[in-house]
């Protein structure tokens, strides 16, 4: 290959790398879109190493060069590849012609990663230095890591400075006569016992640390001797308990507040260092842990569930509203019902802070909440959920019409019976079987009276199906005296409403079971209305046979 | 070379090959080669040889120092692979075998050769000239005397190396140096930076081992709380390099090191630096001190496994291998991995340094000693068996008198012969003071026996003899 077509088939690899280091950072691994990149950047490192066995890059501040000659020059910061080697002083990049495609896929994700995050403490060369390829070799320049440029000559200078004179070591030679000889050193050889005990040791030190660094904390907190030391053990804790957090490991968090919770219950620290430590419970709630907590729900680890209920059980009143805060920001199912589960055991300490979520500007958190206090069972959340009646969202409506439902306090009922005259159905039918819920006396005769209205009779058929389905719930006379009345009911006027009445009759017959009515159904079976005829059918198979 | 990815079987497999070859040595000692032993092994051994040297052309197996090498390449291996890795060093050193040239496809029958060679130049005067002569006849093998050291190589041929080392040892040094200053003002701690540090100390344990634990050696700076530091990472890693662990877990733990005895800073230096003993109060503080390193790395920066790492070691350095040291705890305890390492490292090198413990610095061979005494209470027995088998029974630094009356300074330890390093003659056999020379204790004279033998140990530190104006 001539110098020219070298020149230009090094350009196309830096282009090739350039390319590939957004490709990397836009698809996952996954996606063809990777492999394709691997592929073609692959085939101009094979191009130029059919003819050559070493590629070597000489990196400047904003220059790449090549045989001397420059292949690329970017003055500015961003995706500028030569700084991005420069900065953390690379000088020279060799790639050997055993470069393979994995050490290529690796070279491309080091490029890729994102240098700038603060929790990262690796930079490229310590990248490339851990990977340790075998076909890319590297210059660095490691002034950067001198922070004195003269403390070696300084520190060389002093120790010469104090250099013995030639007698000292004269000296040292004629007293050595009169010195006692060595004695047979004893070297005890290693053994396979001693090799096997060693590899087990290293096997065990590949486990996590955290749990061990957790012991030492405590050791801390028993020898801890005044406030400040207090404050730093308390702070260390919730340290790792968001490290655990951040990496999945609820089982360590979990094991930080058993340990609090039993040393705080036992006789072996004093008062002051208790009272701290109850700071660590607090700290669960603190809005960054729950957001944490959200962070990890969401990012699809499986969480056992015992671990869950028990890290709840150590969450105080005050992870309430940052709960509810990621309630309405998580992503997945799982992670929502996590939440709402955590919620109803929170809630329960204190209504008021979990009612504030009503007032949540997002539909769906409010609905959650509902469904929450609706849970959790409490009379003392009728006052807040009466408001949701009203709700711009209808599922919002429905939500708290069924938790009212739920609830059943006397003062749920004026709202209810208000929503019978809401223009959507939906509501209508929730309230019916909010009241069907409520399963009494007053929850009865408002339904009746919403049966008898005129204006029932026109609703439409489902509608009314819903209601009479309710009433079933009811099995006493005053329900039976009814549906025998209305099936008993003809009119000239408006037959096929009344034989819609009369249907949902026999359903609701049906759906009781009453063998009373039995008689009066055979009578009708033959109706020449079909749709009677089909649900009077259905009663009577459904009270003689069960079906 | 024949494609793309054999240079990579070839690193993959070079662990495999000296292994390998030290069962079919073992073997044949036993067995003659030409027994089905042998033969079996000598077939395994050919099946991951000859593909290679297809592919390469040759393969260069080499013994440097106390490494092997193939085809230039240091070969790293797990701590499984260490008897044969020992085994073979001791028989190369032994016959003053430097190489074998694997070439063409080997056959059973050259192997065969070889080994009978082999086996028989044990017993001759002349062990390398005796095995070359045997095998020569064998074309696909090949042998090459060890080298001998030059003194050449210890100065004008290696000067780049020895700068290459004293910058990343007072690279380290300042780099502590101004951590320590970091921390006392609440500044943020670069730890890219000290990763950086300790990669470039690995690099150099990995591949100059003995040069940089020679640095460790120097005592006498002013500003011995910095230098301990370094020195007992670069001891750490370089035992536990020997203990095969990736170049990953010894940065780790070099970085751990370094910040072992961080809790010292708030210990006042005229507490730490008196020249009495300490008073109860004072000694309170000093134990006081692995708490508060604990402290300084847990608020230097979040948490993450090397800072948890860090921490545990800064609380667990001075609690010893039975837990008869400091601090106490009230709940059942054990010691992490790297504590026993650096605490092996840091009693080594508190020992053997001014302004600790007893005040006065031991000379090397007098501490190990005394380590070895502790063997099995303060520290752990096996660790400290690798321990004195990476800085030898005589560790660099040692002043010596050798039965040849010559006196020197040991500068390289010998691994496959603990109690033979390599010696800096300063004194020649006349008692005259000389330009410095240097001479390899493994080396034999012409009957068979060693040249010279170390008889006598003395103090640097009596005659204060500057170690520094000799190792560095």
């Amino acid at each position: 290959m001539e110098l020219l077509d070298d020149i230009r088939v090094a350009k196309e690899i830096v282009q090739a790398l350039l390319k590939a280091k957004k490709t990397f950072r836009m698809y996952p691994d996954t996606n063809p879109m990777y492999a394709k990149t691997i592929e073609d950047t692959n085939a101009k490192f094979r191009n130029f190493f059919d003819y050559k066995d070493e590629l070597t890059f000489k990196i400047k501040q904003n220059e790449l060069f090549c045989d001397s000659e420059q292949i690329y020059y970017n003055s500015q910061k961003e995706d500028n590849i030569a700084l991005f080697f420069f900065k953390d002083g690379l000088r020279e990049i060799t790639f050997k012609k055993g470069f393979s495609v994995k050490e290529l896929e690796d070279f491309l994700k080091i490029l890729t990663v994102d240098y700038d995050r603060e929790v990262l403490d690796d930079d490229v060369v310590t990248l490339l230095w851990e990977r340790d390829f075998q076909n890319v070799k590297y210059v660095v320049d490691e002034a950067f890591l001198t922070e004195d440029e003269d403390y070696e000559s300084e520190a060389v200078r002093e120790v010469k400075d104090k250099a013995s004179d030639g007698d000292e070591l004269s000296k040292a030679y004629e007293d050595s006569f009169n010195e006692e000889g060595v004695k047979d050193a004893v070297i005890v050889p290693l053994t396979d016992k001693d090799l096997h005990t060693i590899v087990k040791e290293i096997d065990k030190d590949a486990h996590d640390k955290t749990g061990k660094l957790v012991t030492i904390i405590f050791e801390m907190l028993y020898q801890a001797e005044n406030k400040s030391e207090y404050e730093d053990v308390v702070h260390f804790l919730n340290s790792i308990i968001e490290f655990s957090i951040t990496h999945g490991d609820l089982e360590t968090a979990l094991h930080i507040l058993r340990k609090t919770r039993e040393v705080i219950g036992g006789p072996a620290i004093a008062d002051d260092a208790r009272k701290n430590l109850n700071m660590v419970f607090s700290f669960l709630g603190f809005e960054a842990t729950i957001k944490l907590l959200g962070e990890l729900l969401d990012s699809g680890i499986e969480i056992n569930e015992k671990i869950w209920d028990e890290y709840v059980a150590f969450l105080d009143k005050n992870a309430i509203q940052p709960f509810i805060t990621i309630l309405g920001e998580l992503k997945s199912i799982p992670a929502r019902k996590n939440v709402i589960n955590a919620l109803i055991s929170l809630g329960k300490k204190d209504i008021q802070s979990l009612a504030k979520g009503l007032y949540d500007s997002r539909w769906y958190v409010v609905r959650n909440i509902i469904y929450i206090l609706g849970k959790i069972g409490d009379k003392v959340a009728v006052d807040y959920l009466l408001k949701t009646v009203n709700h711009s969202d209808i599922r919002v409506r429905k939500e708290g019409i069924k938790a009212l439902g739920e609830l059943g306090t006397p003062g749920v009922f004026p709202a209810l019976r208000e929503c019978f005259n809401d223009p959507e159905v939906q509501i209508r039918t929730a309230a019916a079987r909010a009241l069907g819920n409520i399963h009494s006396a007053t929850a009865k005769s408002i339904i009746l009276q919403r049966m008898t209205n005129a204006v029932f009779v026109k609703t439409e058929f489902s509608e009314k199906k819903e209601f009479y389905e309710v009433l079933s719930r009811w099995k006493d006379n005053d329900v039976v005296e009814f549906l025998m009345k209305t099936f008993r009911k003809k009119v000239f006027f408006k037959r096929a409403f009344n034989d819609e009445n009369r249907a949902c009759a026999a359903y609701c017959l049906g759906l009781m079971g009453n063998k009373d009515a039995l008689p009066l159904l055979h009578k009708a079976k033959e109706s020449k209305n079909k749709l009677l005829r089909e649900y009077v059918y259905s009663a009577i198979k459904r009270i003689e046979y069960g079906q | 070379m024949a494609n793309k990815e054999s240079r990579e079987e070839v690193f993959k497999k070079a662990k495999d090959i000296v292994n390998q070859l030290a069962v079919i040595i073992r073997t044949a000692a036993i067995h003659d080669p030409g027994n089905i032993a042998v033969t079996t092994a000598i077939e395994k051994f050919t099946a991951i040889t000859n593909p290679l040297i297809l592919s390469e052309g040759e393969l260069v197996l080499e013994l440097g120092g106390e490494f092997f090498y193939l085809n230039e390449a240091r070969i790293r291996y797990p701590l499984e692979y260490l008897p044969s890795f020992d085994f073979l060093v001791r028989e190369f050193k032994k016959r003053e075998l430097g190489s074998i040239v694997f070439r063409n496809a080997l056959k059973s029958e050259d192997m065969q050769s070889f080994l009978r060679a082999f086996i028989a130049s044990a017993s001759s005067l002349e062990s390398f000239e005796a095995l070359a002569e045997e095998i020569a006849h064998v074309s696909s093998l090949g042998v090459g005397r060890l080298r001998k050291i030059r003194d050449e190589e210890k100065t004008e041929g290696s000067s780049d190396v020895r700068k290459m080392i004293k910058k990343s040892y007072f690279n380290a040094v300042s780099y502590t140096r101004g951590v320590v200053s970091k921390i006392k003002s609440g500044e943020k701690v670069n730890i890219k930076k000290a990763k950086r540090v300790v990669e470039s100390m690995v690099d150099l344990i990995l591949e100059e081992e003995q040069l940089l634990l020679g640095m460790t050696a120097i005592k006498d700076y002013d500003e011995y709380t910095y230098h301990h530091s370094v020195n007992v990472s670069i001891l750490a890693v370089a035992l536990a390099q020997r203990l095969g662990l990736s170049k990953r877990a010894l940065t780790e733990l070099g970085l751990v090191a370094l910040f072992h005895d961080i809790g010292k800073i708030e210990i006042p230096s005229e507490v730490l630096n008196k020249p009495t003993s300490f008073t109860d109060d004072e000694w309170h503080m000093v134990q006081k001190h692995p708490f508060w390193g604990v402290r300084a790395i847990l608020k230097m920066r979040g948490i993450d496994a090397t800072v948890a790492r860090a921490a545990i070691v800064a609380f667990e350095h001075h609690m010893y291998h039975d837990l008869s040291g400091y601090p106490k705890t009230r709940e059942s305890y054990e010691l992490d991995f790297y504590s026993k390492i650096i605490s092996l490292a840091d009693q080594y090198d508190g020992m053997t340094s001014a302004r600790v413990y007893s005040r006065i610095p031991m000379p090397p061979d007098r501490a190990l000693s005394l380590m070895m005494e502790r063997a099995g209470t303060q520290l752990d027995p096996i660790l400290f068996k690798f321990f004195i088998n990476m800085i030898g029974v005589f560790p660099v630094g040692t002043l010596v008198m050798l039965d040849s009356k010559e006196m020197g300074l040991v500068y390289q330890s010998d691994s496959a012969f603990l109690d033979r390093p390599k010696v800096m003659v300063v004194i020649n056999s006349k008692g005259e003071r000389t330009d410095r020379y240097f001479v390899d204790l493994t080396e034999k004279a012409t009957d068979g026996k060693f040249q010279r033998t170390i008889v006598k140990t003395l103090d640097p530190n009596k005659y204060r003899i500057n170690l520094a104006e000799y190792l560095l």
